[in-house]
């Protein structure tokens, strides 16, 4: 097909929009002024030092790491079995159920966590860590159910029926066949569940407190009062790790998988 | 009584219309049984509940004299290959073969014997460290049947395992299908709706219909001697007309004419069928004899090694197939005759 | 017969923690806000009776209806041209418009505090070329949560448009040129019909996105441009009141609901025209 100039600037303009706020935040990382500035007038990697050296973003990080990482842990456990029984059994109302395990989704994320923050913290007096645990367990849920389960819609299930003729029970065909061979679904929806989780805000905005802050929010809270270019190297240091994962699922899956 | 025996099976989904309703069938040892049908006759879903997938409403399976019926798939100890082929794409083509064995909990080398001699029984033994999307529908096919083969089933099923491959191939697979289950003697359950494939392959063939068993006989018998209309319109006689039993032997169409059949005498049937192939097309005659009627030819096939010819006659519409020495037009005035050992009444 | 249970032996536990840790706490934060004594909606009439926090709503809505327009606009070219690039391009311009999906939406709209800022870099641009004398307000305006809005979902329609377009034959776009369309013709009268069932799901995602958003009009609105989100946490927050705050998450939740419902019922009347003018 011809090449259309029109949509061509059109498009680049738009991947411009972007890709550019992005890339000044990478160059005001490095200014030596104590201010956001732009161009930077010299050169510097103290900001980066001074994250590093910051221990709300340390601690933070580390929670937001450990919180997302368990979280999803957890949200495989229970949804991946349930995935595969909503796909390959005959449950009674199926489709019900399965927009129930999706309905986290349709909550907006500032409620789950307000409403977790009323039920668990205020009313049971569970400690905030459970609740900010459970609040991300249930973001997670939905992607593992819609990830794994059209991966296992797309798995012949001849392959399960033939695996018990040779004498695997449900179960060890269960192990043997079926996860073996979904391993790419749930990898897919480990990476989207805990990219959500690590980046999300809504959720943990009510579920924090002396100790217990994730790290979004407290660079959320960082910048309320601060601006100044540690904020961009934090920035930075989390869009390589985005390119990281980026590059692990390329390599891996293909990023066609997670969009 | 027979190795295999199912026995009054009735199936039926959410107890609604029966897709199976009391099947009978019974299978000597080291046979190659087809069943044989339609779309929606049944035949896979009693495939399906001999290997234990489905369980019957009602009835009893056995086999060696074992009640079966309850007993769950993973314990039958048959061998199944399915119409997609269903390899573990995680595995390589040794190990699908060698699963399993290794449920089986056998010694390491028993397994790798067994396993290089299966391969090397279905042809496969170069491939063994592949996986299968790297192999071609033959090649899967036969792992398939190897994986199948490797734990000795006391039956073999297999559900249309031909009908992903091409004419040529799925021609050379159903010797080879034919020669393993000879060499290994192993009691044989193929499901097929192409029944040129089912005639070379059996020993003995069940034609299904809406869930039940029409027929039960050895592929010449069936061929030659359909017992109802449905096997006859499966099998290929594409004329049929009413007729009225006289006396045995002997009956009278709806034009009077009498028609003589040699073949087996059931009393009760009316319909007379025959194929194509059998009637004879002769230069219209105004004799009235027995076997014959007369007709206008209304569209004319060639079909390559003969013509077929649509003939308006008395009885009914009936096709004709002729070779063509004598070729005769649409219009003509032709006189049909259909020998009496070749007019089957069902 | 026990096999029967087995798959509600196996959907049970993700069901109990949904119900014990989403439904619950639901309930128990907002059944409380019916009831004044007896039975009541007034919390609800006098939430939108009271001007102020109507002028909240409205300006939520029609922050995320701008955001969502302006997120088509933008989206349904920039996705036909990525769907329309060859293959090896075509992964590094979907890699562009991941990126910032997946990078934390903290630093996005950071991004734009630092470009729209009083001393930010958009003004000092302009006034260094003589365009303007004194700097522009731009942040912390309904402008700015707009801005930031897009520039958060944006690749979100754009990715969901790619997957519809790619479907889409390049020889229709072809055959319709052939038949003497121009290429902008072309363009609205095949391209934009056919990419409708995206345009539809990608703004239930933008729609509702940013009807819930918290983060962009936190730090892009500041405390004059409150939007739903917003109010809700100062409402449980810094005015302590639980009840108004548990009103507004029922608001928040009923209306995502809707706007689903309505976009879905838009696609299903736009089909149903599709199906009797083919």
């Amino acid at each position: 097909m011809r090449k259309n100039i029109g949509l061509k600037i059109f498009a680049g303009l738009v991947f411009a929009f972007l890709l550019v706020p992005l890339f000044i935040i990478i160059v005001t990382s490095f200014g030596t002024n104590s201010t956001i500035q732009f161009p930077i007038k010299g050169f510097t990697l103290d900001w980066y030092s001074k994250v590093f050296d910051n221990e709300a973003f340390m601690d933070s990080f580390f929670l937001s790491l450990q919180v997302a990482f368990f979280a999803t842990l957890l949200a495989l456990i229970i949804g991946v079995p349930a995935a595969y029984s909503l796909a390959r059994h005959r449950v009674f109302g199926r489709n019900w159920i399965k927009s129930f395990f999706l309905s986290p989704t349709i909550v907006p994320g500032l409620v789950v966590g307000y409403a977790m923050y009323q039920f668990i913290v205020i009313k049971f007096q569970f400690p905030i860590i459970q609740g900010l645990f459970l609040g991300h367990f249930l973001i997670c849920l939905p992607y593992v159910i819609r990830v794994v389960g059209s991966t296992i819609e797309q798995l012949d299930f001849s392959i399960e029926e033939v695996s018990w003729t040779l004498g695997c029970t449900k179960l060890q065909a269960f192990i043997k066949v079926v996860l073996p061979n979904i391993t790419s679904g749930i990898f897919a929806s480990f990476m989207l569940a805990f990219i959500n989780s690590f980046n999300n805000i809504p959720v943990s905005q009510f579920l924090s407190g002396p100790g217990v802050t994730m790290l979004p929010t407290s660079l959320m809270n960082y910048i309320e009062y601060n601006y100044d270019p540690s904020v961009s190297a934090l920035s930075v240091i989390l869009m390589l790790g985005t390119i990281v994962l980026m590059y692990v699922i390329e390599k891996t899956l293909g990023l066609a998988s997670i969009s | 009584m027979s190795y295999v025996e199912l026995k009054d099976i009735r199936v039926s989904y959410d107890n609604k219309a029966n897709i199976l309703k009391d099947l009978n069938l019974s299978i000597e040892k080291g046979e190659l049984v087809s069943l044989l049908g339609p779309s929606g006759c049944g035949k896979t879903t009693t495939l399906r509940v001999i290997a234990g997938l489905i369980e019957p409403n009602d009835g009893e399976f056995l086999v060696d004299t074992q009640n079966l019926t309850k007993v769950p798939v993973h314990k039958r100890e048959f061998g199944m290959v399915f119409q997609s082929y269903a390899l573990f794409p995680h595995l390589t083509i040794k190990e699908n073969v060698a699963f399993g064995l290794k449920l089986r909990k056998e010694k390491k080398n028993s397994i790798d014997k067994k396993v290089k001699d299966i391969l090397a029984i279905t042809g496969l033994e170069e491939l063994g460290d592949r996986y299968p999307k790297q192999l071609s529908g033959g090649q899967r096919q036969r792992v398939a049947l190897a994986r199948a083969l490797v734990i000795e089933p006391k039956l073999l099923l297999l559900d249309e395992p031909l009908s992903n491959l091409d004419a040529k191939l799925r021609l050379a697979m159903r010797i080879e299908i034919k020669r393993i289950q000879r060499q290994l003697g192993i009691t044989s359950v193929f499901v097929t709706h192409d029944q040129e494939e089912c005639f070379s392959i059996s020993d003995r063939v069940a034609v299904m219909n809406k869930g039940v068993i029409e027929q039960f006989d050895t592929p010449e018998e069936i061929y030659n001697n359909p017992k109802t209309e449905f096997v006859a319109r499966f099998i290929g006689f594409e004329n049929f007309f009413e007729l009225t039993p006289t006396e045995e032997w002997n009956y009278k169409a709806i034009d009077g004419t009498v028609f003589h059949s040699t073949r087996d005498w059931e009393p009760g049937k009316h319909t007379g069928t025959i194929r194509p192939d059998d009637i004879e097309i002769l230069i219209k005659t105004n004799q009235n004899t027995n076997n014959t009627v007369s007709g206008i030819i209304k569209v004319r096939t060639f079909l390559g090694k003969s013509y077929q010819y649509e003939v308006e006659t008395p009885i009914g519409k009936l096709l004709a197939n002729k070779t063509d020495d004598v070729v005769y037009q649409v219009g003509d005035e032709v006189t049909l005759s259909m020998p009496s050992h070749k007019l089957i009444i069902v | 017969m026990t096999q029967r249970r087995v798959p509600y032996l196996i959907l049970a536990p993700g069901l109990i923690l949904l119900i014990l840790f989403l439904v619950l706490p639901l309930i128990s934060t907002i059944f409380p806000t019916f009831f004044n004594g007896g039975f009541t909606f007034s919390n609800y009439t006098s939430f939108f009776l009271d001007e102020y926090n109507f002028g909240i709503f409205w300006r939520t809505i029609k922050i995320s209806l701008i955001a969502t327009l302006i997120c088509v606009v933008l989206g349904v070219p920039t996705a036909y041209y990525i769907s329309q690039s060859p293959k090896k391009w075509r992964g590094l311009l979907m890699s562009i418009t991941l990126f910032p999906l997946l990078t934390n939406s903290v630093v996005r709209s950071f991004a734009w505090i630092t470009i729209l800022g009083q001393d930010g870099i958009l003004n000092n641009a302009l006034m260094n070329i003589g365009l303007l004398s004194k700097p522009l307000t731009m942040l912390y305006t309904e402008f700015a949560i707009v801005i930031g809005s897009v520039y958060l979902f944006l690749p979100l329609m754009v990715i969901t448009l790619v997957g519809i377009l790619e479907n889409i034959d390049s020889e229709i776009m072809e055959a319709a040129e052939t038949l003497g369309a121009n290429r902008l013709i072309a363009f609205v009268k095949v391209i934009l019909p056919l990419s409708v069932p995206g345009i539809i799901v990608g703004s239930i995602l933008v729609f509702t996105g940013s009807l819930t958003a918290y983060t962009t009009p936190q730090l892009l609105g500041g405390n004059r441009n409150i939007m739903l989100a917003t109010f809700l946490y100062q409402n449980a927050t810094a005015l302590g009141n639980w009840q108004g705050a548990s009103v507004i998450a029922l608001i928040m939740i009923v209306a995502t609901l809707i706007v689903m419902k309505l976009f879905s019922w838009i696609a299903g009347r736009m089909d149903k025209r599709g199906e009797a003018s083919a």
